[in-house]
C-alpha cells in the first residue's frame, strides 16, 4: 500500500554488516551461521577468491618495469605509496588516493583497500594474542580508561578464531604473550637460530620465537578449500592456495555457504538511521557507488566493520536530534584516542660464517621477540609500556651487485652465489591513547560522491618518541650480543598511520561518560549497533591487532544473537 | 653512387642480402654499428645503441645470456619512459651524454665506435671512480629504504641493468635459479644442495 513500507519489507534483514575486511568477514560468518539473514555491505568492488587475483601466478618478467609503478600510476597513490609497497602486482588492492581524499592536519598515512576483503588481502598476517598485561595497562598507569574486559573474557574466542583461520606458531609459555591454537611453526634459518640462542643466553628471560602467522602449515580438517603455504611470499596478490587467511578465502565463503548472506558490493554506507521514537537504530543509508542511488536497508542488529576510521566516519556522520555530534557520542570520545603502532626503527648488521648454508623457499614470515620492556622486573623510567620486534636474517641477493667492485663476467659469476648473511629487526611499539589525537568530520571537503570526509589530527608524542629511541638501542644491543658485525641502528622516521594499525576512535569502556562502546562492543546508548573493528580498542598494546578484532567480533556476534533471542534488541 | 649504394647493388646482384649490422661494418670499416634488438620509444637510435652496448659490458653473454639477450635495453627504455619522472630522465640523459663525450675525448670515437677493449676500459674508469666516491650504504639486506637520487650515472645504469637482467626470464632462470612454488620453507640447508643463488 505504502511505498515506504514496501521498500522496508524488501530491504529488511535480520542483521546488517558494514564492511568485508578482517572483522566484517567474521561478523558475516558468525551471524549467518547462527541463522540470521544478513546483508553484508561493501563500499568497493567485489573480489572473488582466486578469480579476482589477476597477478597471483605472475613471474617477475611477466610484470612491467620489474613490478615498479609508472610515474603516471604513482600519481594515483600519493599516500598509499608512502609504504613503498604498492607495485604492479598489488596496486588493485590499494585505494586511489585522488578519489578518497582526507585532510592531514598533521601527517597521517591512511593506507586502505576498498573492495570485498579489504585489507585482509594485503595484511601482514602476524597473529598475536593480547594478555592481561595489555588489558590492565590503562588502569595501572592511568593513561586512558580501563578496558571493560580481561584476558579470560576473550581467551575462548582467541581459541575459536585461531582454530578456524589456521595460525602457525610455536608455544613459548609466556604469560604476557599467551600461546594459541597453533599449526606447526615455520622454520627459522641458521642465523636466526644463533640469534635466538644468544639472546636467550645473554638476556635473562628474553625469548626469540618464530613469527605467529595466519598461514596454513598443515591441512585444516574443517576447511579443505585452504591449502598449505608454498612459501612463494606473493601473498599481497591473493593466494591461489588460500594458504593465508583472508575474508575472501575463508569467512565470506563460509557465510555464503549458509545461504543466509546477501553480499552487496559498491554500497557506501554513509550513516545509520536512528528512530527517535523507538530509541534505536533501525538501518543504514547506502549510496550505490555505481548508480548513485540512495537506498535504505533495515535490520534489528547492525555491525560496523568498516575499519577504524571508516566506522568512525559513519558514526560521526549519523546525526539526529538525539545525537547531534554523531551516533552514540554523548561522551565526546568518538573520533578521539586514535592510536597506531610505530615501527621501522631498529638495527641491522652482518653475520659472519654460515657461507655454506642457505635456505629453500621465500618464507612469508620472520622472527618475533615478545615485549620485554616494563615486563616483570624490567622497569623503564623514560617511557610507559613496550614494544615487540619483528625481523630476520637472509643472504644478500643480486641487488648487492650494484655496490660490488666488479662488472662484466666477474660480476655475473659472483652473483650466482648468495651474498653474506644479514640480519635486521624493527620494533613494533605501543602508542598511548591521547584524547587530542583525533579525527573529525570535514564537511568542507567532499569526496567524489559528495560525502563529507575526515580530518586527521594526530602525532607521536613524548612517550612514543622515548620508546622509539630504545627500540633502536635495545635492538643494537641484542645484535651485538649475538656477535653480529657492523651493527647499525636505523630509523625510517614514519608518520602515525604507517603501521596500518589505526585504532581506538570508538573505544570500549565501562562508563558511557568516557567511552563509546560497552564490554560487548555495543554502542552504550544504541545497543543494537555493534562496532567490532579497530575502533573499539581501548589501548593499542604492541601486538599486531587483527586477531583481537576477529575474536572480539565472534564474541560480539554470539552476544548479539543471544540478546536477539532474549528479545533485548527488538 | 655512393659506397652504400654500391654495396647494396653488389649484394643484390650476388643474390643475397647483406644484413644490417654486417653492412654497417663494411661501411664503417672495422667499426660496426651494432644492431638494435628492440625498437626504442624513449631513446633515439644512437642512445639506444649506446645503452645496449654498455649494458652488455656490465652483464655480458658468457655460457649464459647477457644483458642484450635478456632484453635489458628494452627494459631500460621502458623504465626511462614510464617510471622515471622528468627530472630523473633528464639527469640520466645528461649522464649518458657526458659518458659518451668522455669516450670521444679519450679515444677519439663515440662509445659504440670504440674498440671492445677501450669500451671496457672506459666503463672501468667511470665505475671505479663512482664506487670510490660512494659511501658504504651498499645493499642493505632485509630493510632497504633505497633512496639514491644522487647516484653517479654509471651506478644508476648498473642498477638498472642488474634489475632488468635478474628480473628477466633468462637472468632469473638461466644465470640464477627460480622456483615459483618452493613448498614449505627449509631454513638451514647446505648450499651445495641448493646450488646457485635464488632469483627471488
Amino acid at each position: 500500500m505504502n511505498l515506504n513500507i514496501d521498500a522496508e519489507k524488501q530491504n529488511k534483514y535480520d542483521a546488517i554488516v558494514v564492511g568485508t575486511g578482517i572483522s566484517g568477514g567474521w561478523a558475516a560468518k558468525e551471524l549467518t551461521e547462527k541463522g540470521l539473514k544478513t546483508l553484508v555491505l561493501e563500499r568497493g568492488r567485489d573480489v572473488k577468491h582466486i578469480v579476482d587475483y589477476p597477478t597471483m601466478t605472475k613471474d617477475p618478467w611477466q610484470l612491467p618495469h620489474a613490478g615498479k609503478l609508472s610515474h603516471e600510476e604513482l600519481k594515483l597513490y600519493p599516500v598509499q605509496s608512502r609504504t613503498f609497497w604498492v607495485n604492479q602486482a598489488n596496486k588493485h588492492f590499494y585505494v586511489n588516493d585522488l578519489e578518497n581524499p582526507y585532510t592531514e592536519i598533521k601527517p597521517f598515512d591512511w593506507i586502505r583497500g576498498y573492495h570485498v576483503g579489504g585489507r585482509s588481502i594485503i595484511w601482514g598476517k602476524q597473529t598475536y594474542r593480547l594478555s592481561d598485561l595489555d588489558f590492565e595497562a590503562n588502569s595501572k598507569d592511568g593513561m586512558g580508561i580501563d578496558w571493560p574486559i580481561r584476558y579470560k573474557d576473550i581467551s575462548p574466542w582467541y581459541d575459536y578464531v585461531e582454530s578456524y583461520i589456521g595460525v602457525s606458531g610455536r608455544a613459548e609459555g609466556l604469560v604476557h604473550l599467551p600461546d594459541g591454537k597453533f599449526l606447526p611453526p615455520m622454520e627459522m634459518n641458521c642465523v636466526e637460530e644463533v640469534f635466538r640462542d644468544q639472546v636467550s643466553k645473554k638476556f635473562d628471560g628474553r625469548k626469540v620465537t618464530i613469527g605467529r602467522v595466519a598461514h596454513v602449515t598443515s591441512p585444516l580438517a574443517h576447511d579443505p578449500s585452504r591449502g598449505v603455504c608454498q612459501s612463494r611470499n606473493l601473498c599481497d596478490r591473493g593466494c591461489p592456495y588460500g594458504a593465508y587467511f583472508s575474508s575472501n578465502a575463508s569467512t565470506l565463503p563460509a557465510a555464503m555457504k549458509t545461504g543466509n548472506m546477501t553480499l552487496r558490493p559498491y554500497s557506501i554506507v554513509h550513516s545509520i538511521i536512528y528512530d527517535e521514537k523507538m530509541g534505536k537504530a533501525v538501518g543504514v543509508k547506502v549510496l550505490d557507488a555505481e548508480t548513485k542511488e540512495e537506498i535504505d536497508f533495515f535490520a534489528p542488529v547492525l555491525f560496523l566493520n568498516a575499519s577504524t576510521l571508516g566506522s568512525t566516519f559513519i558514526l560521526l556522520n549519523s546525526v539526529s536530534s538525539r545525537f547531534p555530534n554523531g551516533l552514540g557520542n554523548a561522551s565526546d570520545q568518538l573520533g578521539r584516542n586514535l592510536m597506531d603502532h610505530q615501527y621501522r626503527a631498529g638495527a641491522e648488521g652482518d653475520v659472519d660464517g654460515f657461507e655454506d648454508r642457505y635456505y629453500v623457499g621465500r618464507r612469508p614470515n620472520g622472527i618475533y621477540i615478545p615485549r620485554f620492556r616494563n615486563v616483570g622486573k624490567d622497569k623503564r623510567t623514560d617511557y610507559l609500556r613496550g614494544f615487540g620486534y619483528q625481523g630476520g636474517g637472509s643472504r644478500e641477493g643480486w641487488m648487492r651487485g650494484v655496490a660490488e667492485l666488479a662488472f662484466g663476467a666477474d660480476l655475473k659469476e659472483a652473483l650466482t652465489t648468495p651474498g653474506n648473511w644479514r640480519f635486521g629487526i624493527t620494533g613494533f611499539g605501543e602508542c598511548l591513547p591521547y584524547s587530542d589525537n583525533r579525527v573529525t568530520l570535514n564537511k568542507d571537503k567532499r569526496d567524489i560522491h559528495g560525502l563529507p570526509t575526515l580530518s586527521v589530527d594526530a602525532e607521536w608524542k613524548e612517550n612514543e618518541k622515548a620508546m622509539r629511541k630504545d627500540m633502536k638501542v635495545a635492538a643494537a644491543e641484542m645484535l651485538e650480543a649475538a656477535g653480529f658485525k657492523n651493527v647499525k641502528m636505523y630509523d625510517g622516521a614514519d608518520n602515525i598511520g604507517l603501521g596500518i594499525h589505526e585504532m581506538g576512535t570508538a573505544r570500549m569502556g565501562l562508563d558511557p561518560k568516557t567511552s563509546v562502546l560497552n564490554k560487548w562492543n555495543q554502542v552504550h546508548e544504541v545497543p543494537n549497533v555493534f562496532v567490532t573493528d579497530g575502533a573499539a580498542m581501548t589501548s593499542s598494546a604492541c601486538q599486531n591487532p587483527s586477531l583481537t578484532y576477529m575474536a572480539m567480533t565472534a564474541r560480539a556476534a554470539d552476544h548479539a544473537v543471544s540478546e536477539l533471542k532474549k528479545g533485548n534488541l527488538k | 653512387m655512393n659506397r652504400r649504394e654500391v654495396l647494396q647493388r653488389t649484394a643484390m646482384v650476388l643474390g643475397y642480402a647483406v644484413s644490417g649490422p654486417a653492412l654497417a661494418g663494411i661501411l664503417n670499416g672495422c667499426k660496426a654499428t651494432p644492431e638494435l634488438a628492440y625498437k626504442p620509444e624513449f631513446f633515439n637510435e644512437n642512445q639506444a645503441r649506446l645503452i645496449s652496448e654498455l649494458a652488455e659490458i656490465i652483464i655480458p653473454k658468457t655460457t649464459t645470456p647477457g644483458a642484450k639477450e635478456a632484453g635489458v635495453p628494452g627494459f631500460m627504455d621502458g623504465m626511462l619512459k614510464e617510471v622515471f619522472p622528468k627530472e630523473d630522465q633528464d639527469m640520466f640523459l645528461q649522464g649518458l651524454t657526458a659518458f659518451d663525450k668522455d669516450a670521444k675525448e679519450t679515444f677519439g670515437d663515440s662509445f659504440v665506435e670504440c674498440e671492445p677493449a677501450d669500451r671496457v676500459a672506459h666503463v672501468k674508469k667511470h665505475h671505479d671512480a663512482a664506487l670510490a666516491n660512494s659511501d658504504d650504504r651498499g645493499s642493505a639486506g632485509w630493510w632497504n629504504s633505497g633512496n639514491a637520487a644522487d647516484k653517479p650515472f654509471i651506478v644508476k645504469f648498473k642498477e638498472l641493468t642488474i634489475l632488468g637482467f635478474f628480473s628477466s626470464e633468462a637472468g632469473a632462470t638461466q644465470v640464477l635459479q627460480y622456483n615459483p612454488v618452493p613448498g614449505p620453507y627449509k631454513g638451514c640447508v647446505p648450499l651445495s644442495e641448493v646450488g646457485k643463488a635464488w632469483a627471488t
